[in-house]
């Protein structure tokens, strides 16, 4: 696994869910998504996205549904309105995290002490 | 299956470990993988070996499986409420002085052994996704136990104390948890 790919692992689910947010996909397509949305840098084993997506359907963030493409079952999913509002949360938390962290490493001068 | 022989073993190899369902969709991801590579003009044997590598090796694939399984959940989370709910059946069972033949104190005791060593094997190891379906049967021997108990205090109207009023509630909530759990654990089975 790529570090990149290590790296994400606390970060999986919201990447996940925010693959989701533009409608449907099945598992495959969830996996270029995040490959493609992260140029590159997020390509995990296709074979561990599946079960991470029933991960997140068990918890009721997204629900699967089968289908029939090529003749072959084929199971997609779709966020359930507990997991756009998590979408949203996570989002907003984040952008606290990252402005945060960026004004730490990107400095800004330090107050002064007496 | 995906028209090649190195996925089609690949798939195989899940299909003696996976639940069908679980199979089936890693068989159509795999299929646009080997068409993907396919596109990319490389021959049919280079296509399959790269979407199979893309994949991951199938203890890694099949450990990711494993550590998501309801029955692995449901296990860890009995183990972690088990001894406290036997403690205090335990010392309900001593402060209140229960006449309990010695016959059925082996029964529990056997019966309660073999629950415990089924959600250990359920709750532990990531290679075996068979080992976590042991979580049902487990399930099965709490709601027995349980319910033998609940039982037993409501023919013989023990004395009452402090354990015990823990003790029922907490084997109730158990018992209905449980309950509720199993049907979804044999849906994975």
């Amino acid at each position: 696994m790529k570090p990149e790919a290590q790296a994400l692992k606390g970060h999986l689910d919201v990447l996940l869910l925010a693959t989701l947010a533009d409608g449907p996909r099945h598992g495959y397509a969830v996996k270029e998504a995040l490959r493609e949305g992260s140029g590159g840098r997020f390509d995990l084993p296709t074979g561990t996205v599946y079960p991470a997506l029933h991960r997140l359907e068990a918890a009721g963030l997204i629900s699967g549904a089968w289908s029939v493409a090529d003749g072959r079952r084929r199971r997609s999913y779709r966020l359930t309105p507990a997991g756009q509002r998590k979408l949203v949360a996570d989002r907003a938390n984040w952008r606290e995290f990252a402005s945060a962290i960026t004004t730490m490493l990107e400095g800004s001068p330090w107050p002064a002490t007496t | 299956m995906a028209g090649h022989d190195l996925i089609d073993g690949y798939l195989a190899t899940f299909a003696r470990r996976l639940p069908a369902d679980a199979v089936d969709e890693l068989a159509d991801g795999l299929t646009e993988t080997y068409r993907r590579h396919l596109a990319t003009g490389v021959d049919e044997r280079a296509a399959a070996a790269g979407a199979v590598a893309e994949f991951g090796t199938p203890d890694v694939v099949i450990a990711a499986f494993v550590r998501q399984a309801p029955g692995r959940r449901v296990a860890r989370l009995l183990l972690c409420w088990g001894p406290a709910v036997g403690l205090c059946w335990g010392t309900a069972l001593v402060l209140g002085h229960w006449p309990v033949p010695l016959a059925v104190r082996l029964g529990v005791g056997l019966s309660l052994l073999t629950v415990i060593a089924l959600l250990v094997v359920a709750a532990t190891g990531l290679h075996s996704y068979r080992r976590t379906r042991l979580a049902a049967a487990a399930g099965l021997g709490v709601v027995g136990l349980d319910g033998a108990l609940l039982v037993a205090v409501a023919l013989t109207a023990p004395p009452f104390t402090w354990p015990l009023a823990l003790a029922v509630p907490a084997s109730l909530t158990r018992l209905a948890l449980t309950a509720r759990a199993i049907p979804r654990l044999l849906a994975h089975s």
